[in-house]
Formats: C-alpha cells, structure tokens, sequence
C-alpha cells in the first residue's frame, strides 16, 4: 500500500473541504481498503468520514424512507421500516457479503461498491477501468462471472452490489453533496455504462459527497422479493440476481420493477421488461416472455454464456415468488 | 496396561490453549529486532530477467536491505537424500522465470507496511517473454510408468461383453489453510532458529540445513501449533530459505508471511489430472478388466507424480489390471501433495466409472461392489491385513435407507427439489514412518512424553498423552505432551493419515522403559516395600508399583519412589522403524469405508446442494473417537467443496493463477454443510501396531466427488466428469 | 513489541483493547489487524486472507463484530474494541470458549478466535435461531478443517444455556 494523508472529517463541510485532489473518503473500508491493499487505489489522502453523523435511517414526510450513507448494511438490514416496508432490501442486504462485513460497509459505500473482476482487482493484469487505455484482459480471460449486459468493448466488469439491485427496483434517489452544491439523482441516473470511459461508474464528480438515499412510499399491496444464484449458499456474489417489486389486481399485473444484479455492468433496469410484465396476467409464460426480452440484447463472453440461462430462470422464480405464481 | 483410555472421546487437551488466543502459530512468535520481509513475485510465467530496478524501493522509508539473485548468497540444491522438496531450486538460483509469482526479489523493511509498500515498486525487466504452456489437456510428455499390471487387461476388455472407456479431469486445486504460510528466521552462533509452518519439522530440518549448506546440528525447527497444511505445509518452500538467507545476511530476525495470493503461486497446489479409466464385465456383473492410466501436470523442474492408481490396484477384484501414470510439464509452481493425494482424484474416476458401469449392467452400485470385493491384495499377491470394505456398504446402506431409492432419473422428489442418491467407496493406504520418543516420569508424579512430531489440528497432542495414560495409569491431566521441535526425539511427518499409527509403538516402549527404570528404582530403595526385590516380580499399574502376584498387597505410588530415591525423573526411549514404502509387504495394509448421500436439485434457479450424508470408515482402532469424526467429517466437507466449488482457474495468457483468492477460489462455508452421520467400524489392525490404530486424516476425502458426481446423475442425468460440477455444466 | 523510529507521517489514536485504554501513534497504513498483532502482541486474533474473505481476523468494534484486516487503525478514535484475549482465559474459559472445547468446534484452531468473537457476538445480533440460521450468520469465518458442525452445536449448546 502507498503511504498517504489520513484526516478525521468532523462535519460534513470539513469533509468537502478537504476534499481536494488526490483523495478518497473512506467510511467502513470494506471495499477502499481491499483495493488500496491491492494497490488498486492509491489515494494520496483519506478522508475519514466515520465521525460524520450520517447514520440515521428515519421516515420522510412523503411516507418513504430516509437512509443515511453511513448506515451500515446491517442496521438498515434489520431496520424494522425496512423490513415491514421494504423487505426485499432488507433481503438484498442480508445476502450480501458476512455479517462481519455488513457490519461494516455503509450505504454509500455500497453504492459506490467497485466490481470484483479478477483483472480490475490484479494490479500487474491490463484494465480499462483502473489504467485507462491498458486494454481488457477480461475479455478471452477468466470472465465466468463478468457481465453480459452493458458492456462494451473496453469493459464487461459487473457492478457486484446485492443493494444496489434493490434500490434500482425501489427507484431510490440518491442524496450528493459537493462543491456546486446539494444533488438528488435519481438511481437509475446515477450509475454510468463503461462504453469507452469504464472508470467513470457514477455521475459524481471529484469531490462529491453522497449523503443519503431515500426511498418513495412503499408500493401499496406490492409483492416483492429479492432472489441471489451463486455457487455456495452463503458469503459469495451473485452469479444472478433479481429485485422484483409487482402489484397485482385480479390476477394482472398493474405495475412491475424489475432490477437484476450480477449480469450487467451497473444495476440492471430495463423498461421494455416492466412493460412486458404490466397488464398482463402473472403466469410463469409471460414472466418467461419477459426473460426473453431482458437476456435479448445479452452479449456472452467465453465463460459466462450460461448467465443467459441462469438469469432467465433467476427473474422467472423471483416474479413467481413476488406474485406467489407456483 | 491399564485399558480405558484408549477409545475414549476426550477433548483436546490443547483446547484452552486454543480457543483463547493463547496457543501461539508460526507468525504469532516474534523476536527483538525483528525486521518484516515481502517477497515480489513474477508477473510472467515463462521468460527471463533482463534487470531489476530496485532504487526507487531502496528510497522508500524503512528499507532494510533489497535481497536478489546477486546479493542473496549461497544457496543450495538439497541432495535427494536430504529429504522431500517439492521445488527444489532455491530461490535465485538463475534468471529464468518458469511460473507465474515465482519470486525474484524480496524485500526486507522495518514494519510490515514499509515492506509491502516497497515490494509494489520493485522494477522487474522482463526478456524472452514467451506464451506460457498452461494447457489443460493433458499428454504425458514422456511414456507413463507401469504403476501396476496383472492379468492381460486388453485381452479382456475386448473379450467381455459390457465396458466402459472414460475420461475424468480433476482440476488444480489449492489447499488453502486458513493459517498463511510463514516463516520466523533467526540467525547466531549456534545456527538457525527457524519458526515455520511444517507438517514434517524432521524434515524441512535435514533438507534446509542443505540449502543453507549448515550442519544438521545447528538448525532448529520450531512449530508448536499449524493451522492446518493438508499436505500443503508437508515440504519446504522457497520463501521459508528466503527467510533464513535474509536473517543470515543480516544478523537480525526476518519474519516472511505469505500472502493468500501468494498461496496460489508458490506453495504448491493438487496437480490437475487427466484420467482415462476402462472397465469390463460380464454380463451378470463379474468385473473382467480395469485400465486406470492418469496423467498429472507438474512444474518445469520437478518431478511430481501424483499417483492417482495409489489405490487402484487393491481396492478392486478383478484379475486383469493396469495401472500407469505419467506427467507432463507447465508453467506452474509445483504441484505437491494434498489431502489424500493419488487417491482422491484416482477414486474420483474409478469409482465414477464404477458407477457408470453398475448403470450399464442395471445393477445397483453397491452390489457391483459386494460381487467383487477381492480377498486378498491381487497385485501384491498378499493378504489384506485388515478389510472389512463389505462391511462399510452394508452398514452405510442400511443407515442411509439405500433401499429406499428408486434408480430412474430424476424420479425422486422432495420439497420442490429432485433428490439424487449417491454412493462411493473409499480407501486409502496405512502405514507407519520411523519415530522414535522419550517418556519421563516425574517425582512430583506427571510424566512428559517428548517426540518431534507435529499436530496440525489432527489431535496428535491428546492421542500421545492418551497413550501416555493408557501405557502407565498417570492421569491424563498430569501428562504433559511436547511436540513441535527438532530438539526432540524424531517424529514421524504429518503426512499419509500416518503419525497415530507411527507413535504408537515408539511411545508405548519408551513408557514401558520409563516404567522399568521405576520399578528398578523401586527395588534399591531402603526400608521400601521392593527391597531386594527382583523386577521380574514387579508391575507399574495405574501410577503404582506393584507385586505381579498381587499376594502380598505391598504397593507404592511411583513417585514416591522418585522421592525416596532423590530423583527427579526416570525416563525412556522408544524407536520404531518405517513400514512406508517397503518393497515387499508381507500384507496389504489400507483403510476402508463408504459414502452414501443425497443431493438437492432445484433446476428452476440452478441451485445445487448436499442434503445429508452418511460416511462408514474402517479404520481400525480409533484411539480418540471425538478427533476422529471430527477428521471424516471435515474431510467430508471438503468433498463438497471438491465436488461442486473448488477450481484454480490459470490466465491462459499470463499463466497466472487468477482467481488467487478466497472469494474468488471458493471454499464450502458453514451454510453448506451437509447433515452428516459417520460411523467408525472397530476392527483394530494389529498387524499394523500393538493398539490397531490406523489412520483418520485422509480418507474422507476420497470418494466424496464421485458420491456426488454419481447422485448428481442420478438426479438430473447429467453425468460430470469434469470437476467441479458447477452450474453451467447442468443448465 | 516492534520498535521503531519516530517517523512523523503518523497518526496519534487512542482506543480501549479488552477494557484498557490504548494509545498510539500508529501508521495510517496500520490495519486494526496488523497493529494488534505487532503494535499490541495481541496475536490471538489471525491473519487468514488480509482482505475480508475469511472471518479469522473478527473482532468487535463497539459491540459489533468486524474483520480487522479491512479496517485502517486510525479510524478506531474513541472506539471500545475487544478481542479474544478479553472473553478468557485457559484457566477461565468464556462459555463460547469453553463449549467450543467441549463440542471439538475446530481442529488445527486457527480459524477458531475468530469463529469465537463471531459466535459470541451471534448471540446477541438478530440471527434466527435455527441450525441452519445460525449457519447462515457464521458463513463468513472460513473454517477449512470443516469443523461447521460441531460450531454450530457449540453456539446452540451456549444459547440452551442462556435461556436456563
């Protein structure tokens, strides 16, 4: 690791004023750290914003849901909000990662989770996203659990994050603040394709800060689930994953979310899929004709073709789940 | 000898020492002075050093010294009767680089931060870079060994009216202990202290004294507690002599830990293997012919022969054999030994095409394996000293309720997941290594038994002290163990499930010694019971000293003998000699034993686990039956992560091991433990030591990949004979 | 104990190990993990991976388990950290401690510290209390001597004997 500044941030503005150049901030670590170890990130400074009082996990005015970025995965998690009014994002949080890790990792820093591609995460291995312009050495390599969605010539690193598949379906905004001032964007705005710039993943500038997302109000009589496909039953990333998030009313769907994990490039949402869902009958054929058109623009590497499939039977069962279709 | 203890299920007497933190590892022990050292790896596998741009790591803040090929000193090749190494060019040695992180520098700093920031600027200049060879296919560069061959396996094969010709790949897998592996070097006038992380501290001594061209003498190998090897920490490896060399040039300690990505490239790794098994039958299931010919992958330089037809050759009845083995070279580090080598990837094909055979004759699998069950070793021409394989499918399949499964495809269900049923047997070899041991009897009335063996978490510590116990009656809470240091007596390696039975007969000598030597004690005293008495007369029962007639009900407590004597102790020496390897065995020592599980298949989200599994093992007298379960039960797991999770996937154009680490290399978690039920069959094996103990490390390992491969057919008709069986090979 | 020379790029913390106030001037780069072990000799708690993958680093932080290797030093001001040396001793075992001896919850031991502080702290965190729920929330301290079984028994048997 290469030695650098280390800075307590007391408040919010102390943090944004330090905020300058080089510098990385720094909440529970469980991502900047690895990659500093790996010589991934070589930050000149960190800022560390632990001390910031962001935590809070409270109810808007609106009826939705405020959740603070330093609210670690597993207070939200086991919030009892979050699990009377969000369920699935509790379920998405909870299979993430360990508990050591959950308790831990923040929200904010989840959003900004960086992918676990073997060749990004390889400081001597050609990458696109860490070196700009040194290649992808993913592409013809070990890509078995890189994505099929989104990617692009230079990139096919998938965004890893359990959350932020949730969040996606829940059509969360996200809370920045920086040096032109406060930000609300919403999620499905935030996250970047790579296409030629894959070390761009978010719209935030140098300097930003994200403060919190909030939630709208919950769906009223939705059902919703979140389904993870991995190797091992615990501790391991989605192989596949899907936030569903349906209202159904005398067996047609009214309205549909769907974000899915562990395949694409960033979280994953695509409207002709929802819109392929709503008003129809929720029947394992039209959830399957919906699989069809998520997977058709899908782009196999040589070792993950099987996450067409995979992917296919992961969105099928979790809208089965959500609309206790059997 | 006071019966009782042996059987027992105590808990390890090393367990407060253990879950308190207390117990120290190789990297737990720290020195005065001691400096920290990273060593840089190579990024190539298959090229040269041109230069090596160290002065901008030299500026680095607590730089110590920069160590290369010109400024290392003398290393050297051991001799081939030093003892086992698996890569036997010392680090250095040339500039030719032949696997991925093969190390060419190594960094040597105040703190352990200081070291890895300058290890990541090392400047290495790479020529003659060339593709690296790691292809999977596997063709043995040279004519395979005949391994073993009776009967005219061709002939028959041709002849008989049911076969099967199969290929069976097992990938490169890494063992992964949870301890990294480390080093702790000393240097002074009496030599080198050296803490590492060994199975074998006998002989990572003989063979390092070697390299670093030492007499024997003045090297001493510590290690008191590993965390774990499974034959990973059997050998030693370049960055234990890089640690030495560094504390030697520079007169202060050097602590080395190796990182988990590290662990990937240079400590060795299961050789990935290619098997092509052939087998016929007659038609009522008579098995005719067993060709069993595998190939192994192994580095540039070295020769390892991973002997997948270890058990082949005993463990089926047929009278037409042939058994072969041959390597072929890449650009990987060494392959060495892991957890039931030869075996467990051998019976992964064997007993997968077994099972593909039953399926092809519509027999059930286990009465394919009853039908023919051998009586004697038909290779060596020798009896079994001990089998009761037959057994171990009878019981197992009455535990598990084998009867109960209906063989079509697919055709049982439970709880929305198709259920799979399958079986495997298991063996593997028993033998015992050299040890010799030391017992003393204490005044105070403990005793201490001193043999330079190790346990690695195999429960080595209880079994001498209950050897101890059962020998002289001292209470096993008075009975201090010492292990772990060539300073001691020397023991056998924790290697080949071996060190339970190798102590027994070189402890229980030297109690009886120690016993002696009290009882002679017994008879010189004064105004003592025994005066005058002659030994021969005498016992040592349960911590006394007796009359053998018992007539005279005259006793006295053995310490108080020590007492009466002025003696702080009477001890003795116990040595036993190798049975490993003999060329010609007078019988076919191996254990046995038998897997039975089920599998869950839900193919609506691809999801594949094992429900519960019910393990039989004959393995002779069980001196401790808590560790021992223990043993199978671990292995057994890591037959689920063998099956279904574990693969070192090399970069085909860099030749890196690229999924260098635990979340990408995946192990089973505690979430996927199967049920599991295991039974130990008790049929001591007396021909192999005085108690009948064999061994329990090892052999739950092998088999457990074809169970599942065999349930997993079962299941979905797929049959995997790649592994592992992940997802992709069953959508 | 290393020592070293004083070196001006380093941070001043100051935190409680096991009830006792620490403070130190530790190196930004310092892991919770590595300053333990070589600032603070306290080796019972292991290095297995440096990178979150394996649990043999857990510890708590202000009553909540963690993995010490991903966690810089620094940011522990004011923080209540405890490690396996502060639940007990060979002569005074923690219950945990004591039914992971009892119920044979590991093998080569290593893995075991922090499977322990997990354990411990398991008990009080909202985990269900099914086998398979405690199995779940102990997934991730990597025990490779597979030792899951008797873990999770030793974990029920402590929580049997909290409920009487």
């Amino acid at each position: 690791m290469n030695s650098f500044t280390f800075t307590r941030a007391r408040t919010i503005a102390d943090a944004l004023r330090s905020a300058r150049g080089d510098v990385k901030f720094l909440a529970g670590g469980t991502t900047l750290v690895d990659l500093m170890k790996l010589d991934v990130e070589r930050p000149a400074g960190i800022i560390d914003l632990n001390a910031l009082p962001l935590a809070e996990v409270r109810r808007t005015p609106d009826g939705g849901l405020h959740i603070g970025a330093l609210a670690r995965n597993s207070d939200v998690a086991h919030h009892p909000d979050v699990v009377r009014d969000y369920p699935l994002l509790s379920q998405a949080l909870l299979s993430g990662a360990s508990v050591q890790l959950r308790n831990m990792a923040s929200t904010g820093g989840n959003l900004l989770q960086r992918t676990r591609c073997v060749y990004f995460r390889d400081a001597a291995m050609a990458c696109n996203k860490r070196s700009p312009g040194s290649g992808c050495a993913a592409i013809g390599g070990f890509n078995r659990n890189l994505a099929i969605l989104g990617t692009s010539a230079h990139c096919i690193a998938t965004n890893p994050s359990d959350q932020n598949v949730a969040l996606t379906a829940l059509e969360a905004t996200v809370h920045v603040t920086g040096s032109n001032g406060e930000r609300s964007v919403p999620i499905g705005d935030f996250y970047l394709l790579p296409g030629q710039t894959p070390e761009r993943e978010t719209i935030l500038e140098p300097g930003d800060l994200v403060t919190s997302v909030t939630l709208p109000p919950p769906a009223p009589g939705a059902g919703s689930t979140y389904v993870k496909l991995r190797d091992r039953a615990s501790f391991e990333f989605a192989l596949a994953s899907a936030a569903v998030v349906v209202t159904i009313k005398g067996g047609v769907m009214q309205r549909a979310r769907v974000a899915m994990g562990g395949i694409a490039t960033k979280p994953w949402r695509n409207l002709d899929v929802e819109a392929a869902l709503e008003g129809q009958p929720a029947t394992r054929e039209r959830f399957a004709d919906a699989a069809q058109i998520l997977l058709s623009d899908a782009k196999p590497q040589s070792r993950n073709g099987f996450k067409v499939e995979l992917a296919k039977r992961c969105l099928v069962h979790a809208l089965s789940v959500a609309t206790a279709v059997t | 000898m006071d019966p009782g203890i042996i059987g027992q299920s105590l808990a390890r007497i090393e367990g407060p020492l253990k879950v308190t933190g207390t117990a120290a590892y190789t990297s737990d022990h720290t020195k005065e002075r001691v400096a920290y050292a990273v060593p840089v790896g190579s990024t190539i596998a298959n090229g040269r050093i041109a230069a090596l741009n160290i002065s901008k790591a030299r500026e680095m803040p607590g730089i110590v010294e920069i160590y290369h090929r010109g400024n290392v000193g003398a290393l050297y090749k051991p001799s081939p009767e030093a003892g086992a190494i698996d890569e036997a060019r010392p680090p250095f040695a040339d500039d030719v680089i032949r696997y991925y992180g093969q190390y060419v520098a190594l960094v040597v700093a105040e703190t352990f931060e200081d070291a890895t920031a300058a290890a990541s600027v090392v400047d290495v200049v790479y020529a003659d870079v060339a593709a690296p060879n790691v292809e999977l296919q596997l063709v043995a560069d040279d004519e395979p060994a005949e391994v073993s061959r009776r009967g005219d396996p061709e002939a028959a094969y041709d002849a008989s009216p049911i076969k099967i010709d199969r290929t069976y790949i097992t990938p490169a897998e890494t063992h992964n202990p949870i301890e990294l592996h480390a080093s702790l070097a000393t240097y002074d006038d009496d030599g080198f202290t050296l803490y590492e992380t060994t199975q074998a501290i006998v002989n990572h001594r003989n063979v390092v004294s070697e390299i670093l061209n030492v007499p024997r003498e003045n090297v001493r190998i510590v290690m008191k507690f590993l965390g774990s090897g499974f034959g990973g920490k059997l050998w030693p490896w370049s960055h234990g002599t890089l640690a030495a060399a560094a504390a030697r040039n520079l007169g202060r300690p050097v602590k080395l830990v190796v990182t988990r990505k590290q662990m990937f490239q240079t400590v060795g790794h299961r050789a990935r293997t290619q098997q092509r098994v052939r087998m016929s039958a007659q038609r009522n299931g008579s098995l005719t012919s067993l060709r069993h010919e595998a190939v192994n992958d192994a580095g540039m330089l070295d020769e390892y022969d991973e002997n997948c037809g270890e058990a082949t050759p005993h463990f089926y009845g047929t009278s037409n054999l042939l058994v072969t083995g041959g390597q072929t070279r890449r650009n990987i580090g060494s392959p060495t030994a892991m957890r039931g080598p030869g075996a467990v990837p051998g019976l992964f094909a064997t007993e997968s095409a077994y099972d593909e055979l039953a399926i092809e004759l519509g027999l059930d699998p286990v009465q394919l394996r009853l039908q023919n069950e051998p009586t004697r070793d038909q290779s060596l021409d020798v009896p079994f000293s001990s089998r009761h394989y037959a057994e171990c499918l009878t019981v197992g399949a009455e535990k598990f309720g084998w009867s109960l499964r209906s063989p079509a495809i697919g055709s049982m269900r439970k709880d929305g997941s198709i259920l799979g049923w399958g079986m495997s047997g298991c063996s593997w070899l028993a033998a015992r290594f050299a040890a010799e041991a030391r017992v003393e009897l204490h005044a105070d009335g403990s005793a201490r038994v001193a043999i330079g063996t190790q346990d690695i978490g195999t429960g080595t510590y209880t079994v001498l002290a209950q050897l101890v116990a059962e020998t002289t009656g001292i209470p096993i809470g008075r009975i201090t163990v010492e292990l772990g240091d060539t300073r001691l007596p020397p023991g056998p390696t924790s290697g080949g499930s071996m060190v339970t039975a190798s102590v027994i007969p070189a402890v229980l000598e030297a109690a009886r010694a120690a016993m002696k030597s009290a009882i002679g004690l017994a008879t010189t005293l004064e105004r003592q019971p025994f005066k005058g008495w002659s030994p021969e007369d005498l016992n040592f029962q349960s911590g006394k000293i007796v009359a053998r007639n018992g007539a005279s009900g005259k006793q006295i407590d053995y310490h108080e003998v020590l007492q009466n004597a002025s003696v702080a102790m009477v001890s003795g020496g116990g040595k036993a000699a190798s049975t490993f390897g003999e060329e010609h065995p007078k019988r076919s020592s191996h254990s046995y034993g038998a897997h039975f599980l089920e599998i869950a298949w839900q193919p609506e989200i691809a999801r594949l686990r094992v429900n519960r599994v019910v393990t039989v093992i004959d393995a002779g007298r069980i001196v401790n039956p808590r560790a021992a379960l223990n043993q199978i039960e671990g292995a057994v797991v890591m037959g689920v992560g063998m099956a279904l999770l574990e693969e070192a996937h090399y970069d085909p154009r860099t030749g890196a091991p690229i999924n260098s680490n635990l979340a990408d290399y995946i192990v089973a978690t505690n979430a996927d433990t199967p049920r599991m039920d295991v039974t130990f069959l008790d049929y001591p094996d007396t021909k192999l030591n005085e108690l009948g103990a064999r061994g329990v490390g090892e052999i739950g390992l092998a088999g457990m990949a074809s169970a599942i491969a065999s349930a997993v057919y079962h299941a979905t008709g797929v049959r995997v004979r790649t592994l592992p069986i992940d997802i992709e090979k069953l959508l | 104990m290393a020592s070293h020379e004083f070196r001006t790029d380093r941070v001043e913390v100051a935190f409680t190990v096991n009830g006792k106030p620490v403070g130190l001037a530790v190196d930004p780069r310092a892991t919770l993990l590595d300053t333990l072990r070589d600032e603070l000799g306290l080796t019972g708690t292991k290095k297995g991976c440096d990178h979150g993958q394996c649990g043999a680093c857990t510890v708590h932080v202000n009553g909540r388990r963690v993995n010490s290797c991903l966690s810089f030093a620094a940011t522990h001001e004011g923080a209540a950290i405890d490690t396996i040396e502060g639940l007990g001793t060979p002569d005074n075992l923690h219950p945990m401690q004591r039914a992971f001896v009892e119920l044979d919850g590991y093998q080569c031991g290593y893995c075991t510290p922090g499977q322990i502080m997990s354990a411990v702290a398991l008990l009080a965190e909202p985990c269900g209390e099914s086998d398979a729920e405690v199995a779940e929330c102990m997934s991730g301290n990597v025990c490779r001597c597979g030792a899951y079984q008797n873990i999770v028994a030793a974990i029920q048997s402590v929580r049997k004997e909290n409920a009487t």
